[in-house]
């Protein structure tokens, strides 16, 4: 208890007086422990609900049949026929847009009969809120009728309503027959008997999975590889739940490299705790002498001082834990979009603060806190208590080895180079983190020397031509060189940040406007409407594609048809173009440079595919390399022709012929269509012949530059939670520049005395300290900006490479970052604003007498 | 006319909560080429006297008159411009900025001032305190005493009317004090400027033209020779 008074009264209270330095620091930690906590709340929400609905009616099973293009309906009386009791679900799982509030959700078709009869539809029927009949003599009655369908309770509807939904590209009208608690009061879907399903979905003969429970013995491997060999070649049997892992571990890369990107805030923090430690200790020289003269061991001086790094660590953890609750709710919002544009569809879930959430903003609060303060509470309490009490309080000249950390720092950039030749582990791009973050110590540790060199050339010259107060504020900087160098090493890492995202962003902005324009020569695309989704593939009706086909003033139709399938464990998508409806192209979209056209003729009509680049890295494969499918009842081989760049979803894409993909998948609705028009026609006139011709049915039409718009602002709004991150690791830096500052006012307040003694009007005092606020944004500018293009190398080759598989073409967005950097320097100068009015305002009588 | 003129000066503090007297009507003349010591035990109110002197604060009731210029009529940008062109602070601890050369402490007023050929000035008050040839160096490669000419340069460095020098040889051994001393006193002779030192040095009040004897905020006796 006493050593608490003892902690108290010579750490804590200290504090107090400089409330808005500590508030300022608190603040840092709060922020910096917020963004991590907010990204792994969103992050678990955003990412942890797709396929929810479906999984959860999908009740208590063991296994699941699936296969590319569904599953031929003859194999459920395969199973069912099998000499084992096994229970089996066959279901048809797909989206439908609810017209009159958009919202998709979705839509499952079950063999209700089947589940009513073995009295397992309590999730759906058994919950209905007729009350007129058992559930299951209400259920049978209704399965009837064509038109009915079954609600979650969070869609609002009771049983009698009408609700019009969006399937394809047909609105059709169904009557609310029952409505069924939503699992967690958000995950609600449309249940409709599968032959309903199969009607509205133009998908007959076909089922999508079937679910099976097996009995518990002789074990679940068994059952499978017992269910497998009555399935045809094409068809699998796995474990129920498996696709939503695949996405799960597909959206890993996704949340990993958010994760660590939500650190950058965290690692600026660390530099503002440890330069507010190392004021402490150096302010805090004679106490400590004293107190070791009175019989304080080190480890107690050390202890002390990482004592008051937990206090300001524990108490931004406090803050930072309802901090970072509240910027969850905006970050699953983006990070939602992101997913639902990039790759799965899916609807976010709530937000949940575990225990587990909490605990973590602890420890990360406390850890960097503690982690920060190490060396500078080492430092204090090697001290001896003879040369503390000797020398006093002074000025903040700790020791800075110049010359040893540039060595230093040249070692750990060979290091990081070393680092980027390494392959990823686990499909994750850990040594180009670790070489990310090698040249960040390797900047830390060189930004001493280079602000060293940086004041001695121009700090003359700065007088000269600011005049005596941008010297004195040159020189001040100088004099504090290691106070002065972890704040450039904090605001430059901010701005380093920023800079190599901004540069990756927008060199994979220019990459992806260049890719448009070879990957989107038609004229005009229609697709059915709704919101798209990556793993969604909605049809167009054959009739309409055909009319269109038809119609004078069109060149050609290409007709893409895409499905959803797993490969080798992750989810991909395969797609397949109508090459006889091609247009000639010349330019290249390969890896091979060779014309595209030429690339296509290969897989026409030919067991041989073209794949996307994150395909190539997410499989291993490359060309020349053949592919297994499961496509229908059988198992074909594809060979490999060659790697087309594709930035349209980070899922990877196998194409193939139209002509292939029938005889596999006879299924011949395309999901959207790319129109030509002939060059005598006018667009204009066709667009209005095509809406004329489209009439009945639910399509979307655009033109080429309507969908590069979109594409656009899908992208830029896939990166907006990049940009909020830096934000606020940014915001941290200017703050600690603010607290800093006023460290050093509160320290030079001799000087600032003396200099109204000398004849210093108040402005010019003021001027000094705007002008060290200048310095410090400039010098961490220009350190900002080399070590941001260092990294935007690495997130462009490296990291990005190796999570997504994207290859980006450098860019310098010379205008984005611009502005940034103009921002920050604005935001630096003006941090200073409040300090320099601490100066301003010091009674110099006072700071001359104290000393 | 007198260079800095005390009438019925008065300086109340809070100090706490508590109103303290520094100085009680408390009246003085200084003339061009006086040196002057303020004797008196700590807290008699010297270096208040100081302050108010060189118009670096305003008295509570009364007037100080600097060079004729009534400081309590003026605004802070004037008082600063007054007391850059008629002041010259000296300190016991000699207050040079350790990062600045011996040169750049002395030119600093001129430079603060926007004054050109501040270095040549420097030069020449440095050779007045027989400093040739240390203007490269910095403080702390100097003695106490050479820091102390240091300051007393950068006092004169605006050709002031008045040098204030608060204990100017407090923190130096006795016979640099005495060295100090008579360089401050040949100096105000010669320059026919006045200074005013607060001192509890027999010495300096031995050298002084007019002994002010301060006791509680009060001039108990002044003393000209």
């Amino acid at each position: 208890m006493g050593r608490l008074f003892l902690f108290y009264r010579l750490m804590l209270r200290p504090l107090l007086q400089e409330p808005v330095r500590a508030m300022l620091t608190v603040l840092a930690v709060t922020l910096g422990v917020a963004v991590v906590l907010a990204i792994d709340l969103a992050g678990a929400a955003a990412t942890g609900s797709f396929h929810a609905s479906m999984e959860t009616l999908g009740g208590d099973n063991d296994l699941e049949v699936v296969a590319s293009g569904g599953v031929p309906e003859t194999v459920v009386g395969t199973i069912a026929t099998l000499p084992y009791s096994i229970r089996l679900s066959a279901r048809i799982e797909d989206a439908a847009v609810i017209r009159d509030t958009k919202q998709t959700v979705p839509l499952i078709g079950l063999d209700l009969v089947a589940e009513a009869s073995s009295d397992r539809s309590g999730v759906i029927l058994g919950s209905s809120s007729s009350e007129t009949l058992s559930p299951s003599q209400d259920a049978m009655q209704h399965l009837q009728n064509a038109d009915s369908v079954w609600v979650g309770a969070s869609l609002g509807r009771k049983p009698g309503d009408t609700v019009s939904l969006l399937i394809n590209d047909q609105v059709r009208e169904f009557t609310v027959r029952g409505v069924y608690p939503d699992s967690n009061g958000r995950e609600c879907a449309i249940v409709m008997d599968l032959a309903t399903a199969q009607r509205a979905l133009n998908r007959f003969g076909r089922v999508d999975r079937i679910l099976l429970k097996t009995p518990e013995v002789p074990g679940l491997e068994q059952w499978q590889q017992r269910v497998r060999a009555a399935l045809p070649a094409g068809v699998e049997v796995r474990l129920q739940g498996t696709g939503t892992n695949e996405n799960r571990r597909m959206l890993a890369a996704f949340r990993w490299n958010l994760r660590l990107l939500s650190y950058i805030a965290l690692i600026v923090g660390a530099f503002l705790i440890y330069n507010t430690i190392s004021v402490s200790v150096v302010r805090r020289r004679p106490e400590t002498g004293i107190v070791r003269a009175l019989g304080a061991s080190r480890r107690a001086v050390l202890v002390a001082f990482l004592g008051e790094a937990a206090f300001f660590g524990l108490a931004g953890a406090a803050l930072g834990l309802p901090v970072g609750r509240a910027m969850a709710s905006g970050a699953v919002k983006l990070m939602a979009a992101t997913v639902e544009s990039l790759y799965v569809s899916s609807r976010p879930g709530a937000i949940e603060l575990s225990a587990w959430s909490v605990l973590l903003a602890f420890v990360i609060g406390f850890g960097v806190a503690i982690v920060s303060a190490l060396s500078p509470a080492r430092e204090a309490s090697l001290v001896s208590p003879v040369e503390a009490m000797a020398r006093g309080r002074r000025e903040y000249t700790a020791r800075v080895h110049k010359s040893r950390d540039l060595w230093l720092a040249l070692i750990l950039g060979i290091l990081a180079v070393a680092a980027t030749r390494l392959p990823a582990v686990e499909g994750k791009p850990v040594f180009g983190y670790l070489a990310a973050v090698l040249l960040v110590v390797a900047s830390a540790l060189a930004i001493p020397a280079f602000t060293d060199a940086f004041i001695s050339l121009f700090s003359r010259w700065l007088g000269r031509t600011l005049g005596v107060e941008a010297l004195l504020a040159a020189q001040s900087l100088s004099a504090s060189l290691r106070r002065t160098s972890v704040l450039v090493g904090a605001l430059s890492t901010a701005i380093a940040m920023m800079t190599s995202v901004g540069i990756m962003v927008g060199s994979f902005r220019e990459t992806v406007l260049l890719w448009m324009n070879d990957r989107l020569p038609a004229d005009l695309y229609l697709r059915p409407a709704g919101e798209p989704a990556p793993d969604r593939h909605p049809t167009v009706s054959l009739e309409l594609a055909d009319r269109i086909s038809e119609l004078p003033g069109i060149a050609g139709v290409d007709r893409l048809r895409a499905y959803e399938i797993s490969y080798d464990g992750m989810p991909a998508t395969l797609a397949s173009v109508d090459l006889s409806a091609l247009r000639s192209d010349h330019q290249s979209n390969f890896f091979s440079g060779r014309p595209s056209e030429q690339v296509l003729s290969q897989i026409r009509n030919a067991d041989a595919v073209v794949v996307s680049e994150p395909f190539t890295y997410k499989h291993h494969v490359r060309a020349g390399d053949s592919l297994t499918l499961a496509l229908g009842a059988a198992r074909p081989s594809f060979r490999i022709v060659d790697v087309y760049y594709d930035y349209g979803s980070e899922r990877g894409s196998i194409l193939m012929d139209r002509q292939t993909m029938l005889r596999y998948l006879p299924d011949p609705a395309p999901s959207n269509l790319a129109i030509y028009v002939a060059p005598h026609a006018s667009a204009e006139t066709v667009r209005e012949e095509i809406t004329e011709a489209s009439a009945g049915y639910r399509v979307l039409l655009f033109s080429n530059r309507d969908l590069r718009t979109e594409a656009i602002r899908i992208f830029d709004r896939t990166f907006a939670i990049t940009y909020a991150l830096e934000a606020v690791a940014v915001i941290v830096a200017v703050m600690g520049i603010a607290g800093a500052l006023l460290a050093l006012v509160i320290d030079r307040r001799r000087e600032i005395g003396l200099l109204r003694f000398l004849g210093a009007a108040t402005g010019q005092v003021r001027k000094q300290i705007l002008v060290e606020a200048g310095l410090l944004g400039l010098l961490a500018n220009f350190a900002g900006l080399a070590l941001g293009f260092a990294l935007s190398l690495i997130l462009i080759y490296v990291i990005n490479k190796q999570s997504f598989g994207w290859t980006i073409r450098f860019h310098w967005p010379v205008a984005v970052l611009l502005f940034a950097i103009g921002m920050v320097y604005v935001a630096t100068v003006l941090a200073g604003l409040y300090p320099a009015q601490v100066a301003v305002r010091l009674d110099p009588i006072e700071a001359v007498r104290e000393e | 006319m007198a260079i800095v003129a005390l009438q019925n000066v008065s300086k109340d503090y809070l100090s706490d909560g508590q109103s303290v007297h520094a100085l009680d009507d408390v009246s003085l003349e200084v003339n061009r080429g006086e040196f002057v010591a303020l004797v008196g035990r700590s807290g008699c109110g010297k270096s208040t006297l100081l302050n108010l002197a060189g118009a670096m604060d305003f008295p509570t009731s009364g007037r100080v008159l600097l060079d004729g210029v009534d400081t309590s009529t003026l605004k802070d940008a004037s008082l600063t411009l007054l007391r850059r062109e008629k002041v010259g602070f000296i300190f016991q601890s000699f207050q040079l900025l350790h990062t600045l050369t011996v040169f750049e402490n002395v030119e600093l007023p001129l430079l603060l001032a926007g004054k050109p050929h501040a270095r040549a000035a420097a030069s020449e008050k440095l050779h007045w305190v027989e400093l040739d040839g240390l203007g490269n160096r910095y403080p702390h490669q100097l003695s106490g005493g050479q820091m102390q000419r240091v300051g007393i340069a950068r006092a004169l460095v605006q050709s002031p009317v008045i040098l204030l020098a608060d204990e100017p040889t407090g923190n130096l051994d006795t016979v640099t004090g005495n060295v100090i001393l008579e360089l401050l006193k040949r100096l105000t002779r010669e320059l026919n400027t006045a200074t005013v030192t607060a001192t509890h040095s027999a010495e300096a009040a031995a050298l002084a033209d007019a002994i002010v004897r301060l006791r509680d905020g009060n001039v108990e006796e002044i003393t000209r020779r």
